[in-house]
């Protein structure tokens, strides 16, 4: 039965990325109204509190507020920095790896709602016949180039400007940079009916320019994701936040050296972040910081076993090449499906043995 | 006609007199409590708990203040914590009532009453109050009867929201623990406006909030999040021979869509997709030679 309903990993992953939107957006009409009754206050998810909704917050929310609000303000009134005043930030922290630690990085390929639209709004392309675009040289230049931005916006967005915010350095409207910035915010509200995040607030400057570059963002992202896989993924602070603890989680990728590594390419062409490690390297380059675990590669791997997805000892999905001449048959590996052909008078013979 | 009205007058002042005579312990009862009591804001005369200005950054207390109502202590109910703290009496104070979490540790809502009873009646003032700290969802804590005739708000705003202009938001109306279906619950705003709802067959009011917050005044600071303002819900009923009032008071929040612009919003939105359509007008070249 499930391999009749789930007959690939991708099929399985799609249903989990679908159920997991609903919790992730609309979630409090299943776990309840308030905050106690939340899956989780720090979600490794860009699971977004402004959404009314929510079944959970993404826990970048709290460490901006407690950076802000507590850290900051703590030191502005000449404390110390005491365990105490840092216990919130700890229990956040505790909390996320609580999740983290059981799912790893796999929260951003098969939970994260801003992930899944992405993808969703990708398959639409390949479906519209929108070439794809891809981050390598003789396309839209380098991945590489693109890596550190993800690192920069979760020191600069999540770290410190909350952190000057509480200092009174800079003003209160920079006290959560990154929610303010955030195209999920904008997307996810909008699913629940909501404008009022689309809606840019008048009268400080500061709110306006922030809200503006969340709209250009969300804007870019919509239209984007039609090419390019996973636009906002690759800047996402969340994944770097992920990235730092990727290694502590036994959910992982495994990958071991064939001969044909780096010559077929496969594996790469079909990860959504067009990592290029993940065909040239093996072992712990080849799980990347740009990883979100979705199982592509190990999908689209043409030799047994050589790319697998390992929950500590346990091989979850492993490489095959008879798995891959299936796939491969539905769905090429950049995304693109093929097209679907009707067959005209295909009933007709059955119909015809029906009359015999 | 003046034949009819003279006898009708007397008849009339007769009666207010014999009223008068009947309710003077109950009238004198409720003007020495009246006088007893902290002055209510102007803007209502229902009994509130209102808060006194907090620190910078002070969230393991707060200071209420009971007005329009004479109460010697408040009483804080908490969701969770120790069992000897799930309720406990604070005394009021010149400044109020500081009242404190039922843990350090322990946030999220508590719920607050002060009462003042007299020959007059029982005049109640409960209030919720948020502290900011993880804890126990307050629905267990709303659940539970904590006082005769009570206003429960079904529910309480989330955290990270609030009740806001022009939002509907319902409220139980119970006494002794059993909703009151057809009951009055008026509602009184900071800003000045009145109205009245009543309760349905399973005892709720669905509370509609005023559009009736004044402009900004030039120069004033917006502060963290929506402008706010107080308001209050009375609610009075006579039980066991008594007259019960009680009042709930909370505060309510600007309407998020003013001071915001939807068409400046979708414009960026457009303006992102527009930067994006550059990357579509590749086409796909079909053969990639993996099929």
């Amino acid at each position: 039965m499930p391999k009749t309903l789930f007959p690939t990993l991708s099929r399985l992953r799609l249903a989990v990325q679908i159920a997991m939107l609903f919790v992730t957006v609309y979630g409090s009409v299943i776990v309840g109204n308030y905050m106690a009754d939340k899956i989780s206050s720090a979600l490794p998810a860009l699971s977004c509190a402004y959404d009314q909704m929510n079944g959970g917050y993404c826990m970048l929310v709290p460490t901006q507020h407690i950076i802000h609000h507590r850290i900051g303000e703590a030191v502005v009134r000449a404390q110390q920095i005491t365990f105490q005043m840092v216990l919130p930030l700890l229990m956040t922290f505790v909390s996320f790896f609580a999740f983290f630690f059981v799912l790893g990085k796999t929260f951003c390929g098969w939970v994260c709602p801003l992930g899944t639209l992405q993808e969703l709004i990708g398959k639409l392309g390949r479906r519209l016949g929108f070439g794809l675009r891809r981050f390598e040289e003789g396309d839209l230049g380098g991945v590489k180039r693109l890596r550190p931005v993800k690192w920069l916006i979760l020191l600069g967005l999540v770290f410190v400007l909350p952190l000057l915010t509480g200092l009174g350095v800079t003003p209160h409207s920079l006290g959560n940079p990154f929610c303010d910035i955030c195209p999920s915010r904008v997307a996810t509200t909008l699913l629940t009916g909501n404008t009022e995040q689309l809606a840019l607030r008048l009268g400080d400057n500061v709110s306006f320019g922030l809200g503006a570059i969340a709209n250009l963002l969300v804007g870019f992202v919509l239209v984007g994701a039609l090419a390019i896989r996973q636009p906002f993924c690759r800047i996402c602070p969340l994944l770097a936040m992920n990235a730092v603890f990727q290694r502590l989680s036994p959910m992982r990728l495994k990958k071991k050296m064939h001969d044909n590594c780096g010559k077929c390419g496969i594996c790469s062409e079909a990860c959504p972040m067009d990592i290029p490690e993940i065909a040239k390297e093996e072992g712990r380059k080849a799980y990347h910081e740009d990883c979100t675990l979705c199982g592509r590669c190990a999908e689209y791997c043409p030799q047994d076993g050589t790319i697998q997805i390992k929950w500590g000892p346990f091989a979850l999905f492993s490489s095959r090449r008879e798995y891959y001449k299936r796939k491969v048959k539905g769905e090429l590996p950049d995304g693109t499906v093929k097209p679907v052909k009707f067959v005209r008078n295909a009933a007709r013979p059955a119909a015809d043995s029906v009359d015999a | 006609m003046k034949s009819i009205l003279v006898p009708l007058g007397l008849l009339m002042a007769g009666g207010a007199a014999a009223q008068h005579e009947h309710h003077a312990p109950a009238a004198a009862a409720a003007a020495a409590a009246q006088a007893a009591r902290p002055a209510a804001p102007a803007w209502t005369q229902q009994p509130l708990l209102l808060p006194a200005r907090a620190a910078r950054g002070e969230r393991a207390a707060a200071t209420l203040r009971p007005l329009g109502l004479a109460a010697a202590r408040v009483t804080v109910f908490a969701a969770d914590g120790p069992a000897e703290r799930l309720k406990v009496d604070y005394s009021v104070g010149p400044e109020g009532a500081r009242i404190e979490p039922a843990a350090p540790k322990i946030g999220n809502y508590h719920w607050v009453v002060a009462r003042e009873e007299s020959g007059a009646g029982v005049r109640i003032a409960s209030a919720a109050w948020y502290f900011g700290n993880p804890g126990a969802s307050p629905r267990e804590l709303l659940k539970a009867p904590k006082h005769e005739l009570e206003i429960v708000p079904e529910p309480l705003p989330r955290e990270h929201a609030s009740y806001r202009e022009s939002e509907k938001w319902r409220f139980l109306v119970r006494l002794n623990g059993q909703p009151l279906p057809g009951q009055p619950l008026t509602l009184e705003t900071e800003s000045g406006s009145r109205s009245t709802f009543v309760t349905d067959a399973a005892g709720f009011a669905t509370v509609l909030f005023p559009r009736d917050f004044k402009p900004a005044a030039a120069g004033e600071d917006a502060g963290h999040g929506p402008r706010r303002a107080a308001f209050v819900l009375s609610t009075g009923k006579e039980a066991d021979g008594r007259r019960y009032l009680t009042a709930f008071n909370h505060t309510y929040g600007q309407d998020g869509d003013r001071n915001r612009s939807l068409g400046w919003g979708a414009m960026f939105g457009l303006a992102g997709m527009a930067a994006a359509v550059p990357l579509l007008r590749r086409r796909n070249k079909g053969d990639n030679g993996h099929a």
